[in-house]
Parts: structure tokens; sequence; C-alpha cells
């Protein structure tokens, strides 16, 4: 028998298992289960603050774009108000005139 | 005639004269208001239709006892229109002009409340009043100065006693005055139609 008829029978020879390599395969297969149950509840608590933060983001929009038309409805209104009070002060500014018109022509007759 | 396209527009806007009382506008078409527009200095344009009264009167403070009684009066007008005209020079606008705008309030529905004419400055002022059932229902009034030019329509029914409130503010205290002339007209129209 040469050299490499005797490397191939060592290669080919079998190799009992170690006593040990059942007890870690359970060992490790355990782990790896209680391991996804671990990261199971992970998952839905992700899932909850996504959830969460979009709900305080589309309340945040709302209310946001809510206080804007408010805000936006008082200038609008306060304007108007603006604009009535300019009406009348412009209006009783002819008036005004008149008197001063009338109160002249009084004052010329006598 | 100072300005012949003025006249013009003016007169066309004589042609459809009940047309602005129909529709409860300024009778003064855009043209002829940008024509003024164009040559006056300053100008302050109001217009506030009823929509735009009630939206504004609910803006109003109703402890604020100025602001209740300016709202008081609003509440049910049909329209305010006001058309301010200030000019850096004399004789910008014709008397023809004017002429044009007086006339359209020759009706028989709006009665002359005051027609005050100044020969010396050229000075005029018209109010009249429009009586439905011999209440105020719109009040209209044209100031005429060498350099200012003021045009105030209010349509609707007017609250004499909301008007007379209106003394006690700063500004409009004239306005309160026209309760007593108003009043009296009515009284004039009243024994008149007796």
């Amino acid at each position: 028998m040469d050299e490499f008829e005797e490397e191939l029978r060592q290669a080919f020879e079998r190799v009992p298992a170690p006593p040990s390599l059942k007890r870690n395969l359970m060992a490790e297969r355990a782990r790896r289960r209680n391991g996804k149950i671990l990261h199971f509840p992970l998952q839905w608590q992700r899932l909850a603050a996504s959830v969460a933060l979009a709900a305080v983001l589309t309340g945040g929009a709302t209310w946001g774009g809510l206080a804007w038309r408010q805000r936006e409805e008082r200038r609008k209104g306060e304007a108007a108000r603006d604009q009535v009070m300019l009406a009348l002060r412009l209006t009783s500014h002819a008036l005004d005139h008149m008197n001063r018109q009338l109160a002249e022509h009084g004052r010329e007759q006598q | 005639m100072k300005n012949p396209m003025m006249v013009l527009l003016l007169g066309a806007a004589m042609l459809a004269v009940p047309a602005f009382a129909r529709a409860g506008q300024l009778p003064l078409p855009p043209e002829a208001e940008k024509e003024l527009a164009a040559r006056a200095s300053n100008v302050t344009e109001v217009t506030l239709g009823k929509n735009m009264l009630a939206f504004a009167a609910k803006f109003m403070d109703r402890k604020d006892k100025d602001q209740a009684n300016v709202r008081e009066l609003i509440q049910g007008l049909e329209g305010i229109y006001v058309r301010s005209y200030e000019f850096d020079k004399e004789g910008q606008y014709s008397k023809e002009e004017i002429d044009q705008l007086r006339k359209q309030f020759e009706t028989p529905e709006w009665s002359p409340l005051v027609r005050e004419r100044q020969r010396k400055t050229g000075e005029t002022t018209d109010v009249l009043v429009k009586l439905v059932n011999g209440e105020p229902h719109g009040m209209f009034v044209l100031s005429v100065e060498p350099k200012e030019l003021t045009i105030v329509l209010i349509l609707g029914p007017i609250h004499m006693d909301d008007l007379g409130k209106l003394k006690g503010i700063g500004g409009l205290s004239a306005l309160g005055d026209v309760e007593k002339s108003v009043k009296a007209s009515e009284k004039v129209k009243k024994g008149g139609d007796e």
C-alpha cells in the first residue's frame, strides 16, 4: 500500500461523533426556539410604536391644519371688521363735512 | 367737459339706472371707477356685500359696547359700498361726471335728506335716503370737495336707533347725527302722504 492509499483510507475512515454533539445540538435548537419567542413581542412593540407615531403625526397634522384654518378665518374676519369700521368712518367723515358746510351756511345767513 | 370718455362711461351707466338697485352695488361702472382711481393720488375702496357683513359681524366683540353697536347696525344690511378718492390737484373730475352720478338717485324711492351747495368753494354734499314704508332701507352720500370725492352707498334696513348709538364712538359721531335728520324726514314724508 503506497502512501496515497494510506491517506485515502484515513480520509474515509468512520470517526464516531463525540458524545457531546447531540447535547450541543439540542441545546442550540432550544436556544434558537426561545430566541424566536423572545423576538415575537419585540416585533409587535415596533409595530405598535409605528402605529402610535403615525397616529401622533396624523393627529398633529390635523390639529395644525385646523389651527391654521381657524387662524386664517379669524384673520379674514378681523380684516372684514376693520373694513366695516373704515367704511363707517369714511361715511362719518363725509357727513361731518356736510355738517360743517351746513354750519357755515347757517353762519352766512345770519 | 374735462373728460368726455368719463362722461360717456357714466352716461352708459345711467342707461342701466335701476340695475344697481337690483344688483345692490355701487352705481359706478368699473371703467369709471378705474378712471377716477387712475387720476386720484389716494384711493380707498370698501365693498362689503351681505355675506361679508354677516361674517364681519361675527368678529365684533359683543363685550365691547362700541363694536356691539356697530354689530347691531350692520346686521341685516345688504351692503356697504364706499369709494373715496383724494386728488393732488383740483379739477380732476368734472361737474358733468358728478351730475351723472347724482341723476342715478333721482328716482321716487330715494328722498333727498340734505342737499348742500357751497358756491364759493364748489363743495357739495348730497345725502339721500331710500324709504320703504316709511322705514329707511338705504342711504347714499355723495361728498364732493375740490380735491376729494367720497361716495357711500348703504343698502338694507337701517335702524335709526342703532345709528344714534354710534354718536359716542370716535370717528363715527356724524353718523349718529343722521338719526335725527332721517327721523325728521320720515315725519315730513308721512305728513305729505297724509
